[in-house]
């Protein structure tokens, strides 16, 4: 009976503590701090994928299209999301469990290399039973990716070097000296055409989970998001290493030790990054190859910009550009746009996140032009018409210089009218930004937008283009919408000036 | 020109992001000519008022009238063109440049004509050489007109901070200010130094123009301040005429209730000698030795004042004794152990805490909880760490000691979990007292701990000192204001340019104290 009892104070105990867990989580989630970090997060996806497609249509392929077989693409191959994410995942930590503890680790990229290169050592030169096997090899590779970082982070407690430099010399250092341990001068050449190690056992790989090339590893991300999230909230390290990062004063006030937990940050952090490249070479390679990470170092920065240096964040992080990966396939074989376009879109994603005043700036006029309808309908609607006129101005004149290169013969001429277009499109974006803005003397961009507009119909009928009409009526629509500003405003005031007597 | 008022702000609202009321329905009227006193605690709400009467911040309501004239400002420019000045309390200079640099900065005079306010002017502008010749003439004559006398070529950073006032209040008559806002322009300053000032805002009434002081010192608003009006909580509590109201008065609408000036501490009864600092020298930052020879001793059930005007050493000694700054000579010994260029942690471990000058930098962590910010120091042993080598955070310990706390230092807070930056300074304070007198220290050491703080806690945090004191603890108190170190201490150490220069006992006027402190030894010894 006693045993009973127990048992049952336990399971309330852990009910309790589960419970707790979820209260936490939800409180979390309806923060107001962590809901605008999320809508920061999501306006800056959105706004990076508007800005790609203006991209794209200069480079005279369709966005629309692109965007919908980007997401067939990563939806339809969760297997390959998931796979892409695997290594992003850790990664991402790696520069956020730094972060945390106010450092920049750039050299995740090195530290991966290292961690890698030791993994695949482990694994071809030394034999083990299964099941241990592995598990050597992933901790000889954390290791190795760990010293990699501790040593900067040495430097830097204890020599004041600074972390961006010794992490980034550190990576190039690491990436040629693996290269050269396998190429044909090295130890570890296979000594075949191509500057790798032989293959790792059969022991030593990851076994697969699910599809092609998803691959055991993701377990071990989603486990190591559990352990730094309980490293960073639940132990005195992690306390101590987030009092380092937020505030080095009060830290040393408090009594903690900034430089045993930089270094140990930094360690740790290089940790990480040696496991994401010890997975890779024996989740999906199979043996080190030289030069073989795409960048999963330097994008680990751009994941834990976008997870804001959170290991939830980072994992959200890294399946969003895992699915970018995995759709930016289909969309490349489908529509044919490079596969580099992911690239960019990833870059603006980080853009925007890192520089939040743009959207403060986007979100903060356009309550100020909602609110104002309500009083007032005409001002603030000119304002909302215009800008959005502008953003179509922009489409347009890009979409111009691209039916420009499809004529036959491209004379001066048109190079001319492809030069007056890159002026609209250029105008087409102050026009937003003065209208949005609210700026008083928004109107005279709109009169110049008519006249260039007018520039460029008269160029086109010279030139024998085909959108003479187009621009002769855009012409039209701009000047008409500068005199209903003018016009208006005039009335405004005259209206004012009643009210006033 | 019509209106007697130089300024009326009108029924101001102002709501922070995140539903702080900071003002609620103000009404702030100055008559044209006046030294008018803007009274009120910290977080009433005064420099918010102020920050929007120059344009820094913007109303959610009410109107702003300017020599009868309805204004909107947008920035600091539009009100300085309407020839309203403001004198921060944290002063903006740029130490290494000089003090004419500094005085034009922003309305640099250029060679040549102004090329107009469009774009072309602006590059222009941006292009042309300054005339500093020009600038220096006009800071002379400035100088000159109102008594402010300084040197144009000196840097700021060799100043005193009195005179880095002066360039501040010299900046605003540059730019042709007739109304002038200071923001707790007292702070910082000397008795001396504070005196000089009264006199020349004297100057500046006799000459017409209009001065708003914002303060919460009830001494200066009744030596200096014409009419006075009075905020709490964001509200405006009344305006009143200096001839008809007493400080006491003045404290209550402040506070809401009646305040008790002098803290009636008892007679104290020194036990053994717990912090003995022998010979102790202390290099600063920049390596030059700011502590020069100093030593003394503090008793068990003792508050031992150390009073002079920042900047003469306390820093120094105060990190010194704390192991954040290790001496270059000298001996400390707390509690019979030799702590001298231990670390914090060993310092602590001995029974020393410390409540730091400087809440915000060094005193709390922001961007952390008030709870994380309670254990900070004591976060690695039980209670609240467990486990195995005590690695964890024992959460539920944690929770419970700092939910105990927040109610039995009346913090005030939705919750434990909120972040200090939530906090006002007030209570900042109470969570940086709460963690380092929990622990019933041997030492505790304080500096300036009632810096910035509003009549309740400054009352509080002295009030907790002396019980401590009559606990027990020994306690170092160093502050830049007299009062406090008169009320509060047992002995009084007079530090001047590194040095003791003298230790009195707690009835020693505060003139000679002022002496002291200003470095006249001879004339008083």
């Amino acid at each position: 009976m006693n045993a009973s009892e127990l048992s049952d104070a336990q399971k309330s105990g852990i009910g309790q503590r589960i419970e707790n867990w979820i209260l936490g989580l939800a409180k979390k989630v309806t923060d107001p701090s962590y809901r605008k970090q999320f809508i920061w997060s999501f306006a800056s996806i959105v706004l990076a994928l508007l800005v790609s497609s203006l991209i794209m249509l200069i480079a005279g392929y369709d966005p629309g299209l692109a965007y919908v077989y980007l997401a067939i693409g990563a939806f339809s191959r969760m297997d390959l999301v998931l796979y892409y994410a695997t290594p992003l995942i850790l990664t991402g930590l790696s520069v956020a469990l730094a972060f945390k503890c106010g450092l920049f680790n750039i050299g995740a990229e090195g530290q991966l290399y290292i961690g890698s290169m030791a993994a695949a050592l482990m694994g071809y030169l030394i034999a083990l039973p299964i099941v241990i096997h592995p598990l050597a090899c992933l901790a000889i590779g954390a290791i190795a990716g760990g010293l990699w970082g501790f040593v900067p982070g040495l430097l830097k407690a204890y020599r004041g070097a600074h972390e961006v430099v010794t992490t980034m010399m550190l990576s190039y250092t690491a990436i040629l000296l693996t290269g050269w341990l396998v190429s044909s001068n090295g130890p570890f050449w296979d000594g075949s055409m191509v500057p790798r190690t032989p293959p790792l056992l059969d022991t030593a790989l990851l076994p697969p989970l699910w599809g092609y090339s998803l691959h055991t590893g993701l377990i071990l991300s989603i486990i190591a998001v559990f352990a730094v999230d309980f490293l960073i909230n639940r132990t005195v390290l992690g306390y101590e290493m987030r009092a380092v990062g937020l505030n080095p004063d009060a830290a040393e006030y408090g009594g903690i030790n900034s430089k045993r937990n930089i270094a140990i940050a930094m360690g740790l952090s290089g940790g990480l990054s040696g496991l994401a490249g010890s997975e890779e070479i024996m989740g999906t390679y199979g043996k080190f190859v030289a030069n073989w990470s795409p960048g999963l170092g330097w994008d680990g920065i751009t994941v834990a910009v976008l997870g804001n240096n959170s290991p939830w964040g980072v994992l959200a992080a890294a399946i969003f550009f895992g699915g970018l990966r995995a759709g930016g396939n289909t969309m490349h074989q489908v529509v044919g746009v490079p596969i580099e376009m992911v690239s960019v879109i990833q870059g603006l994603v980080v853009l925007f996140v890192a520089a939040p005043r743009i959207i403060n700036w986007l979100v903060d006029n356009g309550n100020t032009i909602f609110k104002s309808m309500k009083e007032d309908p005409f001002e603030p609607s000119i304002n909302l018409v215009s800008s959005i006129l502008g953003l179509a101005i922009l489409m347009l004149g890009l979409g111009m210089i691209t039916s420009l290169y499809s004529l036959p013969s491209f004379t001066w001429i048109n190079a001319a009218t492809a030069l007056v277009y890159v002026l609209v499109a250029i105008l087409g974006v102050m026009i937003f930004i003065v209208y949005w803005s609210k700026r008083p003397d928004a109107g005279w961009f709109m009169l110049l937008a008519a006249v260039l507009w007018t520039i460029a119909g008269v160029l086109e009928i010279i030139g024998a283009g085909m959108s003479a009409l187009t621009s002769f009526i855009l012409a039209i629509f701009t000047f008409v919408l500068w005199l209903a500003d003018r016009l208006i405003g005039r009335l405004l005031v005259t209206k004012k000036e009643d009210d006033i007597e | 020109m019509s209106s007697q008022y130089a300024v009326e702000m009108i029924n101001i609202h102002k709501t922070f992001p995140g539903g702080v009321y900071a003002n609620q329905g103000v009404t702030l009227k100055v008559k044209r000519g006046e030294v008018h006193g803007l009274l009120g605690e910290n977080g009433a709400g005064k420099t918010t008022l102020m920050n929007i009467l120059y344009g820094l911040l913007n109303r959610d309501k009410g109107e702003i009238i300017i020599n009868g004239e309805h204004v909107e400002f947008e920035s600091p420019t539009d009100a300085i063109s309407k020839g309203i000045g403001m004198v921060h309390q944290h002063f903006k200079l740029i130490p290494p440049l000089t003090v004419v640099e500094n005085v034009v900065l922003g309305s640099e005079p250029i060679f040549g004509r102004t090329f107009g306010r469009g774009i072309i002017g602006k590059i222009m502008r941006a292009l042309m050489p300054i005339d500093i010749k020009m600038a220096v003439e006009k800071i002379i004559q400035i100088a000159e007109e109102n008594g402010l006398h300084i040197d144009p070529y000196a840097k700021v950073q060799d100043l005193s901070v009195g005179l880095q006032q002066r360039i501040e209040i010299i900046k605003t008559l540059y730019r042709k200010a007739d109304i002038l806002i200071l923001d707790e322009p007292t702070s910082v300053l000397t008795p001396q130094e504070v005196d000089e000032l009264f006199e020349t805002l004297k100057e500046f009434r006799k000459a017409g123009k209009t001065i708003i002081l914002i303060t919460h010192k009830l001494r200066e608003t009744m030596a200096l301040c014409d009419r006075i009006t009075v905020l709490r909580d964001g509200k405006l509590i009344g305006t009143v005429e200096r001839d008809n109201t007493s400080p006491e008065d003045l404290a209550q609408m402040m506070v809401g209730r009646p305040v008790v000036f002098m803290v009636d501490k008892g007679i104290s009864s020194p036990g053994d000698v717990v912090l003995k600092v022998q010979d102790l020298h202390v290099k600063d930052y920049r390596g030059l030795e700011s502590v020069k020879g100093i030593s003394f001793e503090v008793k068990a059930g003792e508050i031992f004042g150390v009073a002079g005007v920042e900047g003469n050493g306390q820093t120094e000694l105060v990190e010194a004794i704390t192991g954040l700054r290790k001496p270059t000579d000298g001996v400390i010994i707390i509690d019979e152990v030799d702590v001298t260029s231990k670390s914090p942690r060993f310092v602590r471990e001995v029974g020393m805490s410390h409540i730091p000058e400087d809440r915000q930098k060094m005193g709390l962590i922001l961007a952390f909880t008030i709870k994380e910010n309670l254990i900070l120091g004591r976060h690695y042993r039980p209670p609240f760490a467990n486990g195995p080598k005590n690695m964890l955070l024992n959460l539920d310990r944690i929770n419970e000691i700092s939910d105990d706390l927040v109610s039995k230092f009346s913090i005030k807070t939705s919750s434990s979990d909120a972040f200090a930056e939530t906090l006002s300074g007030g209570n900042q304070q109470k969570v940086v007292v709460a963690r380092e007198l929990a622990v019933a220290p041997k030492l505790i050491v304080a500096a300036q701990p009632t810096r910035g703080l509003d009549v309740g806690a400054t009352e509080f945090i002295r009030n907790t000192l002396i019980k401590m004191r009559n606990a027990g603890s020994a306690i170092l108190l160093v502050s830049a204001e007299l009062d406090e170190v008169r009320n509060l201490s047992d002995r009084i150490g007079v530090i001047y340019d590194g040095k003791i220069v003298a230790i009195r006992g707690p009835d020693a006027t505060p003139e000679e104290l002022g002496l002291l402190m200003a470095g006249h030894v001879q004339g008083v010894d």
